[in-house]
């Protein structure tokens, strides 16, 4: 049987140490590097080994997916007691694979098979044996299966040893070890009589610019990859998940490059450091959680009082307090905007994918510098841990020192660090700048940077903060917002924003094929919000929906502070990406009432 | 109405289990049902496996009732589950994955698998059996167009399958031996005519030379025969597959131990309980008290599984019914001389 083209998607599920994760990551590499279109993303517990749930999710496409499916395609279970509930997430005819076997005494209902539906395809596997007979040891059940599925998908072996061989070129035993596993897998596949297969379509030729990469990351790594290409200097940070992978990536990259990185003690600490370096002129940044943000804010108010140029990393998770660390949530949008004291109001981007990622890191310097004021960079744990193929461009699209450095005769004595300007961005110098000393402190100040709480200066410093930030809503080579879907005048438009506008997109393209009239629109310039932009688009959709990952909708409550209009609202916090059939069907129940007013203007 | 906490569990998804779960649900609607498998597959008909030669190699188009029938009919199907033991004093099914799931009454129903003559055991992985989809997938795949397929011994189901090949322009050779028309009894008189009357169905038959082996081809020689069988006589017969039909052996070696009684089958009464109360049997797996023969015999064929199945399902929902065969055992030669067992009348 012959595909034409892809879209499988595969769930593999077993307990924290089942090496659940780093099968997921093995298959997802080989995929990407064949050059399918994949997205993955990982579920893991809080617990460090032997407790919790860990799932990692792909979907392998032809073409461009944006979000995951509801159902896969294959379930691999390395643990039966945490993926017996989602067997049910399996699709008809898909297949379920399974340790055949038990060295415990089970209970009714304490082996998967009990819950393989009718419709669904059972695979059991002996991936102890397996496992202990190729390696003398049962801890590479998870190669075995990657094996089987290999096998039954018809991959080719020498793809994934290969792939093995790479993957631990430092430890060869390793690699020799996982090989024999993946074999033994493989050949189990060979003698399984296999009732359907999955068959994966030809590879994709999607055209590469020349000089162009094709890579396999996630949310986090791409934000590396952004900061190093913008050229990064300095990194204060402390960890907190889902930030820290952040920290672990660039502390391997900037040393390297003569960049410095520091872990503080804490939060504060790391806030107060990276106003600092930005202080003295260094691109510095700093990644934390919403309970870290929470105590970055009040360094951030020094960041925009004192016009100081840093980027601040967020990545979001369920809360408030400790919360669901390791949940996906967008419940941070509101301290992101708001948090704070005094009217603070800072630059706000959120990509909404890991292409995204890489772009919005690199540019949020670049902003940072321009507009002399902290930046913040919106993520979340779905993004942050989610896999994509990115391609990346030949030459990094960053532009280096954006700052606005002031002419001779604005230095000496008449230099107005806080000069009111016509673009309200006044020159800066840094440390060490002949003739460009000033006073910079969380104090009200006139344009030398003298403290002055007279009310017109605090009215004219207030406005200048304010103001200057307008110019970042035409900030070159950036893409504000964009619009995707049918043209002209629909009857539904959703507006989505973070990662979870991929499930927007994925429901708009369904809305689409079932004939509403539908248009998506996402946002990632968040503040200052992009009113004309969205106000344009909205005057074009009958109903506006907004699906968002939280409770309180906090996006719909910043558009309509913004726009002044109502929307129809989506909240959903179950710590996991929004279903796309959630969104759709809400989709359709406001496209029927667009459709009832069209019948009753007509009438 | 039946009660919903009553644990109805019939082991084999064949003819006759499947037909007692649907017994089994009609009669009581409110009742757990859960039918254990080995096979991969649900319910599918094996008298209809020979299609495989004609071109239907769909899985699907096997099946008897798709899936969606178990889900409305709340009859649980656990495939690839093979029984370790029956605990009949617990009330208790071990699986081999070390499961042990509780019934009320158990139907066993696991039907029987091909025998294969001791002298011929260790050359089974040279063979290819047909008691399965599997089983007939690979053979289809290993029989090339035209080929040439040996089959061994004789029973009915290798004689069914015999008539699917030479209709569909395979060569088929049958070396016969006792087992030739199993499960008919065939007096010695009547036994050259049938052989005969397979003759003038197209088959070469070699009869009172057995195989006493059976080699592989060397492997690689493409266009020559697979499989090499000797005869007693010292001649051979090449072959692309080799084919065991030498009758059906029961398969309860999970039910030793279990306190049942034992023959070849398990031990029934007419109304096809065991010497459990608690347990039944019915299908290729059981052997039914006959007063008219007064020992326990086997009855095969598909209308008397099936109607075993209804049996067993009715007397374990609170009848008390007699088993009656309902199939006619004999064969005979039809008027042009071809072969016909009511075995066969199964469309």
């Amino acid at each position: 049987m012959k595909a034409m083209s892809t879209d499988i998607q595969i769930a593999i599920c077993g307990s924290a140490g089942d090496g659940t994760i780093a099968a997921g990551e093995i298959l997802r590499n080989v995929m990407a590097g064949l050059g399918y279109k994949v997205i993955a993303f990982d579920v893991y517990p809080p617990e460090i080994r032997g407790f919790g749930k860990c799932i990692a999710r792909m979907r392998v496409t032809t073409e461009q997916a944006y979000s995951l499916k509801p159902q896969s395609d294959v379930l691999i279970s390395l643990d039966d007691s945490h993926a017996i509930p989602h067997v049910g997430e399996v699709r008809d005819y898909g297949a379920v694979i399974y340790e055949r076997g038990s060295i415990v005494q089970l209970a009714e209902g304490g082996h998967i098979s009990a819950h393989v539906r009718p419709a669904q395809l059972p695979y059991a596997v002996p991936l102890r044996e397996l496992s202990e007979k190729s390696t003398s040891s049962n801890r590479s059940r998870n190669i075995v299966a990657l094996g089987f599925l290999a096998g039954l998908c018809g991959l080719q072996e020498d793809t994934f040893l290969n792939a093995l061989s790479r993957k631990f070129k430092k430890k060869p035993e390793v690699a020799e070890s996982a090989q024999s596993a993946f074999r033994a897998g493989y050949a189990e596949s060979a003698d399984t009589f296999k009732l359907d297969d999955v068959v994966f379509g030809p590879v994709p030729k999607a055209p590469v610019a020349a000089g162009s990469a094709v890579e396999m990351m996630n949310g986090n790594a791409a934000v590396v990859r952004g900061c190093l290409d913008a050229g990064i200097e300095n990194y204060f940070g402390y960890p907190i998940t889902p930030a820290t992978s952040i920290m672990e990536r660039l502390a391997l990259e900037m040393p390297k490059r003569g960049a410095r990185l520091l872990q503080t003690e804490d939060e504060i600490a790391a806030i107060s450091a990276t106003v600092g370096a930005g202080f003295a002129g260094a691109r510095a940044a700093t990644a934390t959680s919403g309970p870290g943000f929470s105590l970055m804010t009040e360094m951030l108010g020094l960041g925009v009082i004192a016009e100081v140029p840093c980027v601040i990393f967020v990545s979001q998770r369920g809360g408030p307090s400790t919360g669901m660390p390791t949940k996906t949530e967008q419940s941070d949008l509101h301290i992101a905007v708001y948090g704070g004291h005094g009217d603070a109001q800072r630059i706000v981007i959120a990509p909404t994918n890991v292409e995204g990622c890489y772009r919005c890191a690199g540019k949020a310097f670049e902003m940072a510098e321009r507009y002399q004021t902290p930046v913040v960079v919106l993520l979340d744990l779905y993004l942050s841990n989610r896999y994509e193929t990115v391609v990346f461009p030949a030459r990094p699209p960053f532009a280096p020192n954006q700052s606005k450095a002031p002419e001779k005769d604005q230095l000496g004595d008449a230099y107005r660090r806080y000069a009111l300007t016509g673009d309200l961005i006044s020159p800066r110098t840094v440390p060490g700048d002949k003739d460009g000393m000033y006073v910079a402190t969380g104090l009200e100040h006139n344009e030398l940077g003298r403290p002055n709480d007279q009310p017109q200066n605090h009215e004219a410093q207030s406005r200048k903060r304010h103001e200057k930030l307008k110019a970042a809503l035409a900030h070159p080579d950036f893409t504000h917002y964009k619009r995707f879907g049918d043209e002209g005048a629909v009857d539904v438009g959703i507006i989505g924003w973070g990662s979870n506008f991929g499930e927007c997109l994925e429901a708009m393209i369904k809305a689409r094929a079932e004939g509403i009239r539908c248009a998506a629109m996402k946002v990632v310039m968040i503040s200052p919000f992009p009113v004309a932009g969205v106000t344009g688009f909205m005057d074009q959709c009958r109903e506006v929906l907004v699906p968002e990952v939280n409770y309180e909708g906090q996006f719909a409550n910043v558009l309509q502070a913004n726009v002044g209009r109502p929307v129809a609202r989506l909240n959903r916090v179950p710590g996991a990406p929004m279903a796309v059939g959630d969104i759709l069907e809400e989709v359709r129940r406001l496209a029927a009432r667009a459709r009832r007013g069209h019948e009753k203007a007509a009438a | 109405m039946g009660n919903p906490s009553r644990h109805h569990i019939v082991i084999g998804s064949g003819v006759a289990g499947s037909q007692a779960a649907a017994t089994l649900r009609e009669r009581e609607p409110d009742s757990r049902i859960s039918i254990l498998t080995l096979s991969s597959l649900l319910f599918y008909n094996r008298y209809d496996l020979p299609k495989v030669f004609r071109g239907v190699r769909d899985w699907r188009e096997f099946l008897v009732q798709p899936p969606e029938y178990y889900e409305n009919n709340r009859i649980g199907v656990r495939r690839l589950n093979r029984v370790a033991a029956v605990d009949s004093a617990r009330r208790v099914i071990v699986l081999d994955h070390k499961e042990e799931v509780a019934f009320d009454t158990l139907l066993v129903a696991s039907g029987g698998r091909g025998y294969v003559p001791e002298e011929l055991t260790d050359y089974r992985a040279l063979m290819h059996p047909f008691s399965s989809y599997t089983e007939a997938l690979r053979t289809a795949n290993a029989l090339p167009e035209g080929g040439h397929a040996i089959l061994l011994g004789g029973d009915m189901i290798g004689l069914d399958l015999a008539r699917t090949l030479i209709d569909t322009g395979h060569q088929v050779t049958l070396i016969a031996d006792d087992h030739a028309f199993w499960p008919h009894e065939v007096e010695d008189a009547e036994r050259a005519g049938f052989l005969a009357a397979l003759d003038h169905m197209g088959m070469r038959v070699i009869d009172g030379r057995a195989a006493g082996g059976i080699a592989a081809v060397e492997a690689g020689a493409k266009g020559l025969s697979a499989r090499r069988v000797a005869l007693a006589d010292g001649s051979e017969v090449r072959g692309d597959v080799v084919m065991p039909f030498f009758g059906l052996t029961p398969s309860v070696e999970f039910m030793l131990g279990s306190g049942v009684d034992i023959e070849r089958g398990l031990l029934v009464t007419p109304g096809l309980r065991t010497t459990d109360e608690a347990i039944w049997a019915a299908g290729d797996v059981c052997q039914i008290w006959s007063d008219e023969v007064h020992r326990y015999r086997f009855f095969y064929g598909w209308k008397n599984v099936r109607a075993m199945g209804e049996l067993a399902a009715r007397n374990m929902t609170g009848a008390d019914d007699p088993w009656v065969s309902v199939q006619d055992e004999h064969l005979r030669l039809t008027p042009e001389g071809a072969i016909h067992s009511p075995f066969w009348e199964y469309q």
